[in-house]
């Protein structure tokens, strides 16, 4: 008698991970990307850093306008911005290598014979993405710890979460080149197939920009909306859970797309139900409204009192604004009370009747709230003016708790361009010195280090 | 490891009515035959017999519509048959930007492969010379080696190959003949497609004779010469007699 012996399915990972990620830096665009990135966030950190050392001679002399010089806005998401547009721009490029290159050699036909099960497969070339994301985001890095350097402020907690939202970007694009490189036969046309996805969300948001109804709907699923809370200084729990949701989802279908031997029929099926578990964790992401002000100056809450008294509030206020969503009046509300409202207090509505309301002209502007069966109506777009009205609303006395102290503003008058060799010199010429030697063949000596007998 | 008893002269594995069309013509209809351990099966025919495709299902590389892999008449799961069977291709050149020697240290690494056993495998393929060398800049012949390497670095008790002599001159044919009859005595079963009918002559013990896509004859040489009643026929001659 003998036996049929078959292969033991457990196989390293660490070969599998330094595989992928030869397959990303052995190609030119990786390091394209890396020195085009050296140029655009080391040319918008010193713009960005010259602008707010001109704001910050202006405010030498004055708290006041001091205080409004914030380096998340001033410096960190304008430098941060060009980090964006190389994610949005250059990085599908890099991560399709590590699916495409795989299709058009043949490569792929080897790769899914080895002891891996497919979603060991997407998660690591999901992982290698992943690195290639952080490296390409050492620029932006290095201009944030040259800013430190000069004496500039940086507040952790902003600037994680700001953070955050790239790393979570990144991850999504990348899962999009991921499900591209997956379903195209061809590297270009997996590019086609993540630009198209990046740059129409560009376009939606050109088009979609101050209408209501669905084009403000569709507006709310483009890519570079997922960025803005960030930016603003917001975690938004929802946020995170549908990005997440929308990663996993990508890489999800990329692997019922990535092996071969399936048939069409079958990767449909399996796709139309991966669609339907990425739908439901939209779904369930936009019910989840908690967010979180992450930034110093508290820019997107109320004072601490009025948070509290607001919070107290159980019973329901329905808020009915009949402005149109492109007039200024209503960005300002929205800036200034509903969206504050939203995050603190526990039930919350807002209507905004469209053109075909009924309503008359003479009431265009006008702002009711609604709570406890008590109506009030306001046109002004202040919180000082709302918050007194919701209170009388709500039969509570404003809080009398004392106001905390003002952001007392960061203002720096950073020297003359002199980071710009570090980006215009030192990094690219790092970049190159890497490169040269990621050309370099491996010691033959060393061909079976490491390995088990 | 998983092991299950069978007796010895049983077949080791049986593609049973494999079936595969593309775009509603077939590719292979009912293709039916066995494997033994420690055997060398030449799949002989034309190009456009169908070798390749045949090869591609058995593997899973392409979806079958009908058929199945069985072992002592039971049906092998899909997953089993991944880790049985090992399948190298022909005519890729994977991973053209990375040098000989990583991506043999990566499937060495991959399957846990000794020092010893890739030196051996080098050695066996005649790549010493290649090592450094980006796999994109390799010859057709050394391409053609360092696909039978990493196949030689499997573990995999069966072992399909793609036209593992094209490429090689005839010295280099023979030279590789030996090293897969050695592996076929160490008890690995290999299953070759060929179109050169005089190199599968000299290496394989069985045949299977494919002809648009359907098996026409399959036997060892002798059994061929008594079916077609061509008792010195080549195996050219009974090829074509049976088609």
């Amino acid at each position: 008698m003998r036996s049929l012996e078959v292969v033991a399915p457990k196989a390293p990972l660490w070969p599998l991970l330094a595989k992928e990620m030869r397959e990303i830096t052995g190609g030119r665009a990786f390091w394209i990307m890396f020195l085009l990135l050296c140029g655009l966030v080391g040319f918008s950190f010193l713009q960005a850093a010259e602008l707010y050392g001109e704001a910050s001679a202006s405010a030498k002399d004055s708290p006041l306008l001091a205080g409004s010089l914030s380096p998340l806005d001033g410096v960190l998401v304008p430098t941060l911005g060009a980090f964006y547009l190389g994610v949005t721009l250059l990085f599908p490029f890099v991560a399709i290598r590590v699916i495409s290159n795989e299709k058009e050699t043949g490569a792929l036909c080897l790769l899914v014979q080895l002891p891996y099960g497919v979603s060991t497969l997407c998660a690591t070339k999901l992982t290698a993405i992943l690195l290639a994301w952080a490296a390409a985001g050492v620029p932006a890095l290095s201009a944030i710890a040259v800013w430190m350097i000069a004496g500039g402020h940086i507040q952790g907690g902003e600037t994680l979460n700001l953070l955050f939202g790239h790393l979570l970007y990144g991850l999504l694009i990348g899962s999009i080149a991921l499900f591209a490189a997956a379903i195209s036969e061809s590297s270009a046309t997996a590019a086609i197939i993540v630009l198209a996805v990046t740059i129409g969300s560009w376009v939606l948001d050109f088009t979609a920009a101050g209408h209501s109804g669905m084009l403000a709907w569709l507006s709310q699923v483009s890519l570079t909306q997922t960025l803005r809370p960030f930016e603003q200084g917001l975690l938004s729990v929802g946020l995170v859970i549908g990005m997440v949701g929308a990663t996993l989802g990508f890489a999800g279908l990329a692997g019922i797309w990535l092996p071969p031997g399936v048939s069409t029929r079958r990767k449909l099926l399996r796709s139309a139900i991966c669609g339907l578990g990425i739908c439901a964790t939209m779904a369930a992401a936009a019910a989840v409204r908690r967010t979180i002000d992450m930034t110093e100056d508290r820019r997107n809450s109320f004072s601490a009192a009025d948070q509290e008294q607001l919070s107290r509030l159980s019973g329901h206020l329905a808020i009915t604004v009949r402005l149109a969503p492109e007039d200024p009046r209503f960005a300002d509300l929205r800036r200034n009370v509903l969206s504050k409202i939203e995050r603190a207090m526990p039930s919350v509505t807002i209507d905004i009747p469209g053109r075909g309301s009924g309503d008359g002209p003479d009431r265009y502007g006008e702002v009711n709230y609604s709570y406890g069966g008590r109506v009030d109506m306001s046109r002004s777009t202040s919180h000082r003016e709302i918050l007194p009205l919701i209170y009388g609303l709500a039969g509570v006395p404003p809080p009398s708790a004392p106001s905390a102290p003002d952001y007392p503003g960061y203002p720096l008058i950073l020297g003359a361009h002199w980071p710009a060799p570090w980006f215009f010199g030192v990094l690219p010429l790092m970049t190159a010195a890497l490169w040269w030697r990621s050309r370099r063949p491996p010691k033959i000596t060393h061909l079976t280090e490491g390995e088990q007998s | 490891m998983v092991a299950q008893a069978y007796p010895e002269n049983a077949p080791f594995l049986q593609v049973a009515g494999l079936t595969k069309t593309f775009a509603g013509q077939f590719a292979l209809r009912g293709v039916t035959f066995d494997l033994r351990r420690g055997e060398v099966l030449g799949l002989i025919g034309p190009n456009g017999a169908g070798k390749t495709t045949l090869l591609e299902t058995i593997a899973g590389i392409l979806p079958a519509e009908n058929g199945h892999i069985t072992s002592r008449g039971e049906e092998i799961p899909e997953r089993q048959i991944r880790q049985t069977l090992f399948y190298v291709p022909d005519g890729i050149r994977p991973y053209g930007e990375q040098y000989v020697a990583q991506v043999l240290s990566f499937m060495a690494s991959v399957f846990r492969r000794s020092a010893k056993d890739v030196e051996q495998t080098i050695a066996a393929a005649g790549l010493s010379e290649v090592l450094g060398k980006r796999v994109n800049s390799l010859s057709k012949g050394f391409a053609r080696r360092l696909l039978l390497a990493i196949g030689f670095l499997t573990p995999h008790p069966v072992l399909l190959m793609d036209e593992p002599f094209d490429g090689f001159d005839l010295k280099q044919t023979r030279n590789m003949m030996s090293v897969l009859r050695d592996m076929a005595a160490n008890g690995r079963t290999l299953l070759l497609s060929i179109h050169q009918m005089a190199d599968a002559e000299r290496v394989c013990d069985r045949f299977v004779l494919l002809a648009d896509g359907t098996v026409r004859g399959a036997g060892t040489l002798e059994q061929l010469r008594s079916q077609t009643a061509r008792p010195d026929g080549r195996l050219e001659d009974i090829f074509l007699a049976l088609t």
